[in-house]
């Protein structure tokens, strides 16, 4: 069998799977959790799509997950729109995010785009904080009304809107864009003698990983009916990049199955009551100390080649990790 | 007919050293010339001012009729201007065919037609068509000098700036590698401008030499005289240990 007819298969079984939840589960809990691990999968995997591939890290994701997020939040609980209004609202202005840390910052070389997009998103978080007549401080923005009455009908339109996501950023990835980006990560100054525009395809990156944080942003503010200032802070950064590394860098559907598979780990883990993070962090650091390349991804790339029943073959989307 | 590329008083200063200075010459199309000078002499420096990775702090650099000076270099390329790096730096994680791929995609060459099959045949070209699917971690040295080269003319340069080309290479790689360059030059009068300080392989494949010290053009002529002109030897036996190659 072909690669892709197996990429393929596999595919349409998680998503089946992932359709066939709601049926199966007792209750709507685990569809609410599911639905916030499908946000999670569209901000690892739209990180890894800048990142991952040109090897640029952005330490502060959050800066367009909190602003697509609050975003949402505003259109709805302060000028009262229609919620459908969140979902091409949050990208524009997680776009506009991008351009203003991007084009100054990504023309250079060094730390400065890391440091920018880390301090980005730490100033709003404080701005929303200080501005909390505004913004509902700690708090943050509630009562935000719901795109669809029911959470079983929110979650498939989370999970349509997550797949056509990771769908979208792999076929971008394995086309010559994406191989300009990887190539970005090797060496800038030979991509420059070849001819490439090399902000011109960071800052894009940029713009599009930012689109779909944003977006999915907005679908988690949807999700939970409220916002509030975590949704800018540092750790759901690490978190994103944390997922990314289990998934496997640059393979964008690695880091969307880890958010799945350790969102729900952490739920399952309940039992454990404050014992819960400690189990977490423990699984965490075993696992990027003995699979540098990561968990998902890897896995999936070995699944593959017993299904295809040939010897595993090293390639370049494998080994960019 | 007029110059490919004019180069007038061109001078680049990093803090108080002078690394390029007054540096003039003119590039007719279709010849090979070579740019001879000891270890910091300034010739690469030289070079990526051509290429644009260096601003320079005066003069001017006009090729095929326009002035490049001050462009970023992505765009020099584009206009087909195309350099190699003495320290070759291939896209690591990916494969050979991949990095040449990449050459391809630049907008001077990007509607060209299929860039995986242009860059199959200019590897082929370089005689690297066997190693195509390799991840390019694993080339050789003399390889990856190739790879440059490949990865320099998808872009259909009319000039090719060469960076040491020969540096690190053994005697077996080197003689290849000279005849290929010849054989792009004779096949389709690419213009050539080459760097290197080994003159035994300089003798063989340019025309015309230009030979620098301490930043300055010191002499340019025809390679057989230049290597019997005294500025040239005084730089090579007089200062430095790297005389071998005059005798």
């Amino acid at each position: 069998m072909q690669r892709w007819m197996i990429d393929g298969i596999g595919a349409a079984v998680v998503i089946a799977v992932l359709s066939a939840v709601p049926l199966v589960a007792g209750s709507n809990y685990l569809v609410v959790v599911l639905t916030v691990a499908l946000c999670n999968a569209m901000w690892a995997a739209s990180w890894d799509f800048m990142s991952g591939l040109t090897g640029r890290e952005n330490f502060g994701h959050a800066l367009f997950i909190g602003s697509g997020a609050y975003t949402a939040g505003f259109l709805n609980t302060s000028f009262g729109l229609n919620p459908w209004w969140s979902l091409p609202s949050a990208p524009i202005v997680a776009v506009l995010f991008s351009l203003v840390i991007g084009i100054p910052t990504l023309r250079l070389r060094g730390p400065y785009f890391a440091l920018a997009m880390l301090s980005g998103a730490t100033v709003m978080q404080s701005l929303t904080i200080i501005f909390s007549e505004v913004t509902g401080g700690q708090d943050g923005l509630n009562g935000i009304f719901p795109i669809l009455d029911s959470e079983t009908a929110y979650y498939y339109l989370t999970l349509a809107i997550a797949v056509l996501t990771v769908v979208l950023l792999k076929i971008i990835a394995l086309s010559p864009w994406g191989t300009i980006l990887r190539a970005i990560r090797g060496d800038e100054a030979t991509c420059q003698a070849a001819g490439i525009n090399v902000s011109f395809y960071k800052i894009t990156a940029l713009m599009i990983s930012a689109a779909f944080a944003g977006l999915g942003g907005a679908l988690y503010a949807h999700a939970l009916l409220q916002v509030g200032p975590d949704l800018f802070a540092v750790v759901l950064s690490i978190n994103t990049i944390i997922l990314v590394y289990i998934g496997g860098m640059g393979t964008i559907y690695g880091p969307a199955g880890a958010a799945l598979i350790f969102g729900l780990l952490i739920e399952k883990l309940r039992f454990l009551s404050e014992y819960r993070l400690w189990v977490y962090t423990l699984i965490l650091i075993v696992i990027l100390f003995f699979l540098p390349k990561g968990l998902v991804a890897p896995a999936w790339a070995w699944l593959r080649q017993r299904l295809a029943g040939r010897r595993p073959e090293k390639r370049a989307e494998d080994a960019v990790a | 007919m007029s110059a490919l590329l004019e180069v007038s008083q061109v001078t680049k200063r990093f803090g108080g050293l002078t690394a390029v200075k007054d540096v003039s010459f003119a590039l007719e199309p279709g010849e090979i010339t070579g740019i001879l000078g000891p270890n910091g002499a300034g010739k690469t420096t030289l070079f990526n001012l051509l290429t644009g990775f260096i601003p320079a702090d005066t003069g001017s650099i006009v090729f095929d009729g326009q002035s490049v000076r001050g462009l970023k270099p992505f765009r020099i390329v584009n206009l087909g201007l195309a350099r190699t790096f003495q320290l070759t730096r291939p896209f690591i994680g990916m494969t050979v065919i991949e990095n040449v791929v990449v050459g391809c995609l630049a907008p001077r060459v990007r509607r060209d037609g299929p860039t995986e099959s242009r860059a199959r045949l200019m590897l082929t070209r370089v005689g690297l068509g066997p190693k195509a699917d390799l991840l390019v971690d694993v080339l050789s040295y003399g390889d990856l000098r190739r790879l440059e080269i490949a990865r320099a003319l998808v872009t259909r340069p009319k000039l090719l700036l060469l960076d040491e080309p020969f540096a690190g290479l053994g005697t077996s790689e080197i003689e290849p590698l000279a005849a290929l360059i010849r054989e792009l030059h004779d096949s389709e009068g690419l213009t050539i401008l080459i760097i290197e300080h080994r003159l035994r392989e300089f003798m063989q494949l340019v025309g015309r030499v230009i030979a620098m010290d301490f930043g300055e053009v010191i002499a340019v002529g025809p390679s057989k005289e230049i290597v019997r002109h005294p500025r040239v030897v005084e730089a090579y036996i007089g200062r430095t240990e790297s005389s071998r190659g005059v005798a």
